[in-house]
């Protein structure tokens, strides 16, 4: 009696150890399309959102006044912005879709785990696939345990790397959706626009050297989620609410 | 001998132009209701010492005193009592003769009121014409514009630059009327600058007459004219022996020229009566004694000679 | 008596047709800028801005009454100052042409009187020039393309103003503008005094104009020491209103200097004018 309750303990102990184990030392899944669809199937949930968005540019040849636009949103990778007074929105950042990423052909590569701003993300380079679309490599810093992309490091043509920093927060006790994203990109000479006098008689000019990094802040607020908006919505042009 | 008030007091006025002395040493005197001959040929200086009085023009050397008062020193007090055309008066083109004035009015220092800018529009004649516009005007229209600005301020001192330039015979008139009445009935002085012997002889009762910037005479008219020489012409029946009786007497030197039945003499006014008493004396008849003061001749002369 | 010589003098300008070519001229530019501006405008906002506009998604628009105030405001830099120079240098020398100086200067009025009087009555035109510009330049803007917020590019930065922080800065900058001009003013002022043709101070007061322009323009060493001495430089100070931060010693040294000019000429002009023999 007691060998037969010794060896089940014993393959309870053994079953519990490698239970713990195999959890300790590979919690998450290190398939990178495993990863992906995780992020993905999250990302449908949210069918179509309008939010408030607050736009903070830190380019240092750009002096601009904080903008403050509504933002609408739908599936797979509509954008409709609207805003009191101008507003100067960076693309990338703005018309992220990982859905949109992730719906053409690609390679993905699953590389490391890495932990950023204290979270245990899982690293996934992509690499599409087919001569359309700008974007070279992409790398997404994934939270598996809540199937969300943390950060993205993007290499697109011709203007070059920008790296996304996404925080969540949990709406309506159901979605997890941005609420600030920090967008880091290389200012290129190219970027900057043609004058209209021609002459540089103010030297006012804070831009020296050829390549610095800017830096655009967006926070997000008062979503509504799911409220069916419609197609038409995004056919307008983005523009002035008046 | 003048005991009278002194309106204009110059002296020793000189005005260099590069090298060339326009007024060279100048001094004269215009006294209280004097009307003041100031003659001289082009070039003479005229039109440069009138700008000097009116502070146009500064000079180089010398003094000008007007009412007393040092013309430097007090020119705005000294100016709302003259009044001046220099030259072709000139006016502005854009403006209707009454804005013209009432613009000057404002600036004369004195009180020109609307009134007395339509009085004197009435005086010289122009009163129908002061809404057109001054470059509708013709020269005579302007040249009596031009005494009107001099005018309506009422100064007691009128200095003018060949007024009656451009009038007809009978604008003429009324100019020289006009000035005899500032003169007699108003007590005004008057400095007038002509080339018209004619006219400073009617009504001047001072005169100078400058050439080169200088002083060639000065004095009275009256006084100036009888002391020159005229040319007077006396028909003879017998020419011969009129000329017979002339080469041997004292009146030789006098005689000018003769032809046909005339012989020309340079008298001066009192020795024409003698000479045809001298004539009449010795059985010489006289048909005519024609006196013709070429007043430009003596002009000219005076001019000629002096300098 | 100053009161009355300057209105006497403004009612001279203003009795003049010429004076009115400037007047129309700006009612006219403004008018064919603006609607070039209508047709053409959102195309050239968007060529200059095209870089942006790669990396940045343009939310409103940029193309506004502020933004073609702006682009006149550049434009106007050599027309404006013959506009000015039109009447500035007929105020001495066109006296002398219509031989008019002999009933003016023949008064209790001293030269001094006279010429000051003219001097601030040109002033007085050159200032409402410039604000006849702003009423035309802002009120058409406002009427045809409402007003916005203002994007400025200059050599190494780009600001987009917000619409609540224009307006004052185009008060200043057409007050600045208006300081420049009075440069000019007094420049054909001056060279009015030296001549009996009002033909002369225009072209005159132009060519200097133009020649520091130009060798401002170019960049060959010897002529950019020179740059800082030359007054055109200085008009265009305007610009650094629409700045941010606004160099306000870069600005009030700018304002120092026209003002400076302008008390230079106007005591030059003084000097010779007092002296001079009227011989017209």
């Amino acid at each position: 009696m007691q060998m037969k309750t010794m060896s089940k303990l014993k393959f309870v102990f053994l079953f519990l150890m490698f239970f713990i184990t195999v959890n300790e030392f590979s919690p998450q899944s290190t398939d990178p399309d495993e990863i992906l669809e995780g992020v993905k199937e999250a990302f449908t949930k949210i069918e179509d959102y309008e939010v408030d968005i607050r736009v903070i540019i830190d380019v240092d040849f750009l002096k601009v006044p904080d903008s403050e636009a509504k933002l609408y949103f739908k599936q797979p990778n509509k954008i409709h912005v609207e805003s009191e007074k101008f507003a100067l929105l960076p693309r990338q950042g703005l018309d992220f879709s990982p859905l949109g990423l992730l719906s053409g052909k690609y390679t993905a590569l699953y590389e490391q785990e890495d932990t950023i701003r204290n979270i245990p993300t899982s690293v996934v380079k992509i690499i599409p696939l087919g001569n359309d679309g700008d974007i070279i490599l992409s790398t997404f810093w994934v939270d598996q345990s809540r199937n969300l992309i943390i950060r993205v490091e993007s290499t697109k043509k011709p203007t070059g790397t920008f790296t996304i920093d996404f925080t969540y927060e949990k709406y309506d006790d159901y979605y997890e959706l941005p609420s600030k994203m920090e967008f880091t990109f290389t200012v290129d000479r190219m970027m900057f626009p043609r004058g209209m006098d021609g002459q540089a008689d103010d030297e006012d000019s804070n831009y020296k050297s050829d390549s610095k990094t800017g830096k655009v802040y967006i926070t997000y607020t008062n979503y509504e989620v799911n409220q069916g908006l419609p197609d038409e919505l995004f056919e307008t042009e983005n523009h002035e609410s008046k | 001998m003048n005991t009278e008030e002194k309106i204009i007091e110059i002296k020793g006025l000189t005005k260099k132009f590069k090298d060339v002395k326009a007024v060279d040493e100048l001094s004269l005197n215009v006294y209280k209701g004097d009307i003041f001959g100031f003659l001289g040929p082009n070039g003479a200086g005229k039109s440069t010492t009138i700008r000097m009085l009116l502070t146009l023009i500064r000079p180089n050397a010398g003094n000008i005193k007007l009412f007393g008062k040092n013309l430097n020193k007090e020119r705005a007090l000294i100016l709302r009592d003259v009044g001046a055309i220099v030259e072709k008066p000139d006016f502005y083109n854009y403006l209707s003769a009454y804005k013209n004035l009432e613009i000057l009015g404002r600036i004369s220092g004195k009180e020109v009121s609307s009134n007395r800018i339509m009085e004197i529009l009435e005086t010289v004649g122009l009163k129908e014409r002061r809404t057109s516009k001054v470059k509708t005007y013709s020269h005579g229209m302007k040249q009596r514009l031009g005494i009107a600005q001099a005018l309506m301020h009422d100064p007691d001192l009128i200095i003018l630059d060949e007024p009656t330039t451009g009038l007809d015979p009978q604008g003429m008139k009324e100019i020289r009327d006009l000035i005899i009445h500032l003169r007699d009935e108003k007590n005004k002085t008057i400095f007038l600058s002509s080339h018209l012997l004619s006219e400073v002889e009617q009504i001047a009762n001072r005169m100078i007459i400058i050439n080169k910037g200088k002083t060639v005479v000065e004095g009275y008219v009256q006084d100036l004219l009888n002391s020159t020489e005229l040319k007077v012409t006396f028909e003879v029946d017998d020419l011969d022996s009129a000329k017979q009786l002339i080469n041997q007497s004292r009146w030789d030197n006098k005689v000018e020229s003769f032809s046909n039945n005339k012989l020309i003499f340079n008298l001066s006014s009192e020795e024409i009566a003698k000479l045809n008493k001298y004539f009449v004396d010795n059985d010489i008849s006289v048909s005519a004694v024609i006196p013709t003061r070429s007043l430009e001749e003596y002009f000219l002369k005076i001019t000629v000679d002096k300098v | 008596m100053m009161t009355g010589l300057i209105k006497i003098e403004l009612y001279k300008i203003f009795k003049k047709w010429r004076t009115y070519i400037g007047f129309i001229a700006i009612g006219l530019l403004v008018a064919i800028i603006q609607t070039a501006m209508v047709f053409e405008g959102q195309k050239s906002l968007d060529f200059m801005t095209r870089n942006l506009q790669d990396s940045f998604l343009f939310v409103g628009n940029l193309l506004n009454g502020f933004f073609i105030s702006y682009l006149i405001l550049n434009m106007l830099a050599v027309h404006i100052p013959f506009l000015i120079t039109l009447v500035a240098g007929d105020l001495l020398a066109g006296e002398s042409t219509a031989g008019t100086y002999r009933i003016l200067l023949t008064r209790p009025v001293s030269r001094m009187q006279v010429l000051t009087s003219k001097f601030i009555a040109g002033n007085i035109y050159t200032f409402s020039l410039i604000l006849w510009l702003a009423i035309v330049s802002l009120g058409i803007g406002a009427i045809l393309f409402g007003f916005g917020e203002l994007i400025v590019i200059k050599s190494s930065t780009v600001i987009i103003f917000d619409r609540n922080d224009v307006l004052w800065r185009f008060l200043l900058a057409y007050g600045f503008a208006a300081l420049g001009m009075s440069v000019v003013c007094s420049l054909a002022f001056f060279f009015s005094s030296l001549v009996e043709n009002a033909i002369g101070p225009i072209v005159a007061t132009m060519a200097v104009i133009i020649v520091f322009v130009i060798v401002s323009a170019i960049n060959i060493e010897i002529f950019s020491s020179i740059k800082p001495y030359l007054f055109t430089n200085y008009i265009l100070s305007w610009r650094l209103i629409f700045s941010d931060p606004i160099n306000t010693s870069k600005l009030l040294n700018a304002v120092l200097i026209l003002l400076g000019h302008i008390v230079l000429l106007y005591g030059v002009t003084a000097f010779i004018f007092k002296r001079k023999d009227i011989l017209s």
